[in-house]
């Protein structure tokens, strides 16, 4: 839209077409943009191209030349008011204040919580607020600004260290002491106050369309010391610091990003990772001796900590070995995964990535980020795995398909802009390659991501994974 | 006062909203024919290989340019380019 908004600016005049549910996005996006009148055809989601192009191609050029209606013509100035005090009133009443909804049309129709995730909050008092600031030495009026370089992804632009967040999708800005507002809001304690900065520091993206799922990872010392949970159930609900840290994600979100579900928040389903908030902890003691954690692996030592801040597009899966199943592969190479592996009869330590990694590809390309409890890790570390690196060159190998292949996937028509590029680990033209040229499903090993923690069960989850090439880390230490 | 009766000052999470300044859209084409008008495809090739087509069959006196991406991000138009263009049809995604 800021595209859009520069031609018509320059007189040049313009016709958007998009989706009728993609409506309300249009409509914020180009107020955003200065030009909130810009016209706007619906093409079809299911109408064949020929049958929609006969619906739209008379408005189309209508809309270039209709001449312009008053509104059209007017010009002003849009700045929505800004009070520090929102609400003054008995805590009751408050608590129904900070509920408000309001009435989100198409592709909704529904109520949506304006200040909240639908759930209520714990209201954010003077007082209470006052006191959730004893967390940071950083001053209340202070703009939540990055504390360090940050690399341009995606449409986005290189950020230098003092650069003021603005959180998408309107670009808002903000201060301390709202973070801390909202910190208050999601029944965080003054001592998770850095964490919910350091979180803030990364803009909190919720996406677009599709499905986006929001989750933060802590490593380094601070999660002992605030008491996360990183053994069972570590994503589940019952931590009273992991689960309110999560929910500030989303609340700054909702209240710093202005995201919107139907409006500008399109996933179309949604993921569980959202509702509510997610946030763990990674298991530095479970960490296999020579096995980084994800601080030193972004460059911090040891005793720093940091917040790991993932907004990635799809959910969570994981293999599911029966009570039991895993450990026979592992202690005495019997049972079904021992017979797939052709380890049968063969005591472990055996690679069980082996039997996961088939599945993960078959509708989706790229990195994979795996939560595996500390046992499991201790038996990659044992097959031979001495570093995370190495697993993660291993798993990029084991990426590798047939050109054939890939061109049966969903986004490389987009990666490849069409196959018009030159395929990068060749060299060559796309269109120049054998059918049987093999590439990997994973640009970079570093898409590729281990965290340890989870209880004694044995299990491996996987998410999606990160780019290898940017950086979701961020100093808690920052935000003392 | 009973502790039900009490009030308080409850802080505005909501971000900074920078003001922005809205403008009037482009005055629109008087006519078609002879103008030079671009047609900005980003995706959606079910839809955009149909149109193109038509665009050019049925509005044989306007000049069509093109400018295509598979992605989701447009390809703009060069300053010498916004010279010389007279629209622009921006779709599906933008």
């Amino acid at each position: 839209m800021p595209y859009l908004a520069r031609l018509e600016k320059a007189g040049i005049p313009t016709v958007v077409i998009d989706f009728e549910d993609q409506t309300e996005m249009v409509k914020q996006t180009a107020l955003v943009n200065g030009i909130p009148n810009v016209r706007y055809l619906h093409a079809s989601r299911v109408l064949t191209g020929p049958e929609d192009v006969d619906n739209i191609i008379g408005p189309i050029m209508e809309a270039l030349t209709e001449p312009l209606t008053d509104k059209e013509k007017e010009t002003g100035r849009w700045e929505p008011p800004q009070q520090r005090i929102l609400f003054e009133g008995t805590l009751d009443e408050a608590e129904t204040f900070y509920q408000k909804t309001t009435l989100v049309p198409f592709p909704i129709n529904a109520p949506i919580a304006v200040y909240t995730d639908g759930l209520p909050i714990r209201v954010p008092t003077e007082e209470r607020v006052r006191e959730m600031l004893t967390g940071t030495r950083h001053k209340p009026d202070e703009l939540i600004t990055y504390q360090s370089e940050r690399p341009a992804m995606m449409r986005g632009r290189e950020k230098k260290k003092g650069d003021v967040v603005e959180f998408e999708p309107m670009k808002m800005t903000a201060t301390v002491e709202k973070v801390a507002t909202i910190a208050v809001m999601a029944g965080c304690k003054p001592e998770h106050l850095p964490a919910v900065l350091a979180i803030a520091e990364s803009s909190c993206s919720t996406g677009t369309t599709v499905f986006w799922g929001q989750w933060v990872c802590i490593s380094g010392p601070y999660a002992k010391e605030i008491g996360m949970n990183v053994g069972a159930g570590m994503i589940d609900p019952g931590s009273p610091v992991n689960m309110p840290i999560g929910r500030a994600y989303q609340l700054i979100a909702i209240n710093l990003g202005g995201a919107t579900p139907g409006v500008n928040r399109m996933n179309s389903i949604g993921s569980p990772f959202n509702s509510g908030g997610t946030c763990f902890a990674e298991n530095a003691d479970g960490l296999p001796a020579g096995w980084k954690g994800l601080n030193e692996e972004y460059g911090f030592k040891k005793d720093e900590s940091v917040a790991m801040v993932m907004n990635v597009g799809g959910s969570i899966q994981g293999g599911q070995f029966s009570p039991g199943g895993y450990r026979a592969l592992q202690k005495s190479g019997h049972g079904g995964i021992a017979r797939r592996l052709d380890v049968k009869g063969t005591p472990g330590p055996h690679n069980f990535l082996e039997y996961l990694l088939p599945g993960f590809w078959a509708s989706r390309e790229g990195g994979i980020t795996f939560v595996m409890v500390p046992e499991m890790a201790q038996h990659l570390h044992d097959y031979g795995f001495k570093t995370k690196d190495e697993v993660y060159e291993w798993v990029q190998k084991r990426s590798l398909t047939t050109v054939e292949h890939y061109k049966t996937y969903s986004w490389p028509d987009i990666g490849t802009n069409g196959w018009l590029g030159i395929e990068p680990t060749s060299g060559k033209h796309w269109k120049e390659l054998a059918d049987d040229y093999l590439v990997p499903l994973v640009n970079d090993p570093r898409d590729i991501c281990i965290i340890v923690g989870g209880g004694e069960e044995e299990v491996c989850q996987e998410l999606a994974g990160r780019r290898g090439a940017s950086s979701p880390v961020y100093s808690i230490d920052a935000w003392r | 006062m009973a502790d039900t009766e009490k009030t308080y000052k409850c802080l505005n999470p909501a971000g900074i909203q920078p003001a922005t300044e809205t403008y009037a859209l482009a005055p629109r084409l008087d006519a078609l024919d002879g103008k030079e008008i671009y047609f900005s495809i980003c995706g959606e090739p079910d839809i955009t290989i149909p149109l193109e087509k038509r665009l050019k069959t049925d509005y044989p006196n306007v000049t069509w340019k093109i400018k295509k991406t598979y992605g989701t991000t447009p390809m703009p138009l060069s300053d010498e380019e916004m010279r010389t263009c007279d629209g622009v049809i921006q779709g599906v995604a933008w």
